[in-house]
């Protein structure tokens, strides 16, 4: 942040004193009253009221204190509520997160020298040990002969290589799709293909070495004979590495990521039928748990790839308890500010959230349900209110505010949401990217 | 019911507004509510210059009035002066909806548990009325206007009672706890060494004084609450519904374009570009040695829980208590 001479503090400072205020004439000298400074908070003030208490807040240190310390508190902490009925109290996961990322040296002012340094290793790799070839792909022939080998020879070792070895690996636009995180192993592992296609072999120094840094570092003393052991035994330390890097955060590989990782992995995870790891479509958080502790071997590669997620949607997810007997009946109210859910045709109501400002409307869709209250609080499951999700509509500068009246759903990823101020926000593909009327 | 003169328009607006604003529920007649709506066009939408007591001291047309009155939360404000009308079931949803967050919001400002219950406390028997005024109970939520939600309402009113209290504490502290403190007593405020100097400081005020003047209100409030106040640009940006990133984008924006405003202000006034920067970038206050924010012990000027501000000088925050609502 560019410094502004000390001095400058003083004017502005002296600005504001009691000695030039008398000089002074206008409305600026008023101080506005609680009802325009929460007005003036929430942005409901007209330009004109606006102007006016930013003149006075501009001089008056009191009434700045004031608006900042009547700020409501930045994390929304929603209680999800047990199928029991009784809340739990939960933390709010971006701190968790903050807190992981901060304790696992993966804070983006490292973090983005790593992703510079791996885009200059992909570089260096590519022009060192490709020469000549950039522009040409790999010959389709090398593939068949991977995929052959690979299994027969090692496969637990292919499976937990498979993204950076993947034949399509080269492709700009799969190295797009993968995350930073992803990209770096892939930078690391770019002299594997080429080694492969030589010498025909999947295991090769760099990857063990690779695989070394991917799995936990208290599995040093397993070795090379770790790693050649059969999937489920090799799959183990990879899901214990991947959890062991966020023992708060919920396990789970986010839809993105899991697609990301599905295709580039492509031809030849999709040969090895012994190792059905990931699949595409999105499952139920309980569901997803499941399948990555019985399949670790693509959980260290997706892991990686779901801590560089951009997704808001997943930063702001609540550890809940699995809930694998949800109920498709279900019958949604709102009372008292609160979201509540009938499991039994409405005989009875259990709280299912209550969010730190009043619900207003809802809307549901299957299992995906959508609540808004006051002051843009906003809110969505897709598991049918067993985990909830804040949503902060937002583009460029502007973000959803106001109350929200209104959400129609006109499908289970087409949101319409109406504002008290008569602001419509929809969003195609529920919730991540919004377009405001 | 006292009606006033612009109760014709009134009476219009408060009729297509009544109904939405849930007042039947909680005992609020029409007329009643006509009349809040009154008080409250009369507040912040005067007919003439001379009623005015705001910030807007436009004329209103009835168009204007109605979408004023469609920006207000209406069910909010007859919650509220039910409330203050005594109502019981509106009493009843005002405690199930506020009281537990009166608590966390308390919490939130004083970061206290004792001080937070006794500020929470405090303000809900304010909120109740406990103070009788010829008989008649005198309930702080007959201010809320509605311009806000209530929650947000309730937080101001909180943090500006918390203000008052800390500041009226301070004024109370012995000489003791002060000395014990380390606080040092305020001392003659050192001129300049000659007359040069003194000149030299003048011009670099002015024309600081100068640039900070063509700033707009919204700039100049960005500059003071991270310079001054010490705000983080999420503090910031909340309040003026930005991004962080904008803010910080516009601080950087600022602060390059007040130091070129400001050497431009000093050659204007007959310096040459390497005497304006000089005079900029040597001034003694860049130096940490500004002896003057050292010695004058402003006690307006000490920071509340939260912020972190900058060491003051002549602060002006003033001594006199905020507004009431």
């Amino acid at each position: 942040m560019t410094e502004v001479p000390k001095i400058v503090y003083d004017r502005l400072r002296a600005a504001g004193s009691e000695r030039a205020l008398p000089m002074r004439t206008g409305p600026e000298l008023v101080h506005p009253d609680a009802n325009l400074l929460t007005a003036f908070a929430e942005q409901a003030l007209s330009v004109t009221e606006r102007e006016g208490v930013l003149a006075h807040l501009a001089l008056c240190a009191d009434c700045r204190d004031v608006v900042a310390m009547a700020l409501p508190a930045a994390e929304t902490v929603a209680a999800p509520i047990e199928s029991g009925g009784e809340a739990v109290p939960a933390t709010a996961v971006p701190k968790t997160e903050r807190n992981w990322l901060t304790a696992t040296k993966f804070a983006w002012p490292s973090l983005r020298w790593a992703v510079l340094a791996a885009g200059i290793a992909v570089v260096a790799s590519v022009l060192l040990l490709r020469p000549g070839k950039l522009n040409q792909a790999i010959p389709p022939s090398a593939n068949p002969q991977v995929a052959i080998t690979t299994p027969s020879a090692s496969g637990p070792q292919i499976a937990s290589s498979a993204p950076p070895s993947s034949p399509t690996a080269p492709s700009p636009t799969n190295q797009s799709a993968l995350s930073s995180k992803a990209e770096e192993l892939q930078a690391k592992s770019e002299l594997a293909p080429s080694k492969k296609l030589k010498a025909g072999q999947m295991v090769t120094p760099s990857h063990q070495a690779e695989r070394g840094m991917l799995l936990a570092e208290n599995k040093k003393d397993s070795g090379p004979a770790a790693m050649l052991s059969p999937a489920p035994a090799a799959g183990a330390p990879a899901f214990d590495a991947a959890t062991s890097r966020g023992a708060t955060e919920t396990v789970e590989v986010s839809a993105a990521a899991v697609e990301t990782t599905s295709s580039a992995e492509g031809s030849l995870m999709a040969q090895n039928e012994s190792q059905p790891v990931i699949k595409s479509k999105p499952a139920l958080p309980g569901v997803e748990v499941s399948e990555q502790q019985t399949t670790g071997a693509a959980v260290v590669v997706a892991a990686p790839a779901r801590s560089q997620s951009k997704d808001i949607m997943s930063n702001a997810k609540l550890a809940a308890p699995a809930s694998s007997n949800i109920a498709r009946n279900v019958t949604w109210t709102i009372a008292a500010g609160a979201l509540q859910r009938s499991l039994d045709g409405g005989q009875s109501w259990q709280n299912t959230l209550h969010a730190d400002h009043p619900l207003l409307c809802y809307a549901s869709h299957d299992n995906d349900v959508w609540t808004g209250g006051q002051a843009g609080t906003l809110f969505h499951s897709a598991d049918s209110g067993v985990t909830w999700v804040q949503v902060q509509p937002s583009i460029k500068d502007q973000k959803l505010s106001f109350d929200v009246t209104h959400i129609g759903m006109h499908g289970p990823a087409e949101i319409v949401v109406s504002t008290s101020n008569n602001e419509i926000w929809s969003s195609a593909d529920s919730g991540k990217t919004w377009d405001k009327k | 019911m006292p009606r006033s003169a612009q109760s014709g328009h009134g009476a219009d607006i408060a009729t297509a507004f009544y109904e939405r604003s849930g007042g039947a529920a909680y005992g609020v007649s029409a007329e009643q509510f006509a009349a809040i709506l009154d008080e409250i066009l009369r507040k912040y939408l005067p007919d003439n210059l001379a009623q005015s007591s705001t910030l807007n001291s436009a004329p209103a047309s009835a168009e204007q009035k109605t979408d004023f009155c469609a920006g207000l939360r209406l069910e909010e404000l007859t919650l509220a002066r039910a409330c203050a009308a005594g109502n019981e079931r509106a009493w009843q949803d005002f405690i199930s909806r506020y009281r537990q967050k009166l608590h966390s919001m308390a919490l939130h400002i004083t970061r206290d548990g004792a001080h937070a219950a006794e500020l929470a406390d405090s303000l809900f028997a304010d909120l109740y009325g406990v103070n009788a005024r010829d008989g008649i109970r005198s309930s702080k939520l007959v201010f809320y206007t509605g311009r806000g939600s209530l929650e947000g309402w309730l937080r101001t009113v909180m943090a500006q009672e918390f203000i008052n209290r800390y500041r009226k504490q301070k004024r109370t502290v012995s000489l003791e706890e002060q000395t014990e403190e380390g606080v040092q007593f305020a001392a003659a405020v050192p001129e300049p060494a000659c007359t040069s100097d003194r000149l030299s400081e003048r011009r670099l005020e002015a024309a600081i004084d100068e640039a900070l003047a063509e700033l707009s209100s919204e700039d100049r409030f960005t500059l003071a609450s991270y310079y001054l106040d010490g705000r983080t640009l999420a503090e910031i940006a909340r309040p003026l519904g930005l991004h962080e990133s904008s803010v910080s984008r516009r601080l950087d924006r600022l602060a390059t374009g007040l130091r070129k405003r400001i050497l431009a202000g000093l050659r204007a006034q007959g310096m040459s570009h390497a005497q304006a920067t000089e005079a900029l970038e040597t001034d003694v206050r860049d130096m940490g040695l500004n002896l003057r924010s050292r010695l004058t012990q402003d006690p307006g000027a000490t920071t509340f829980p939260g912020s972190r501000k900058v060491p003051a000088q002549d602060a002006g925050g003033g001594n006199n208590d905020l507004q009431k609502p």
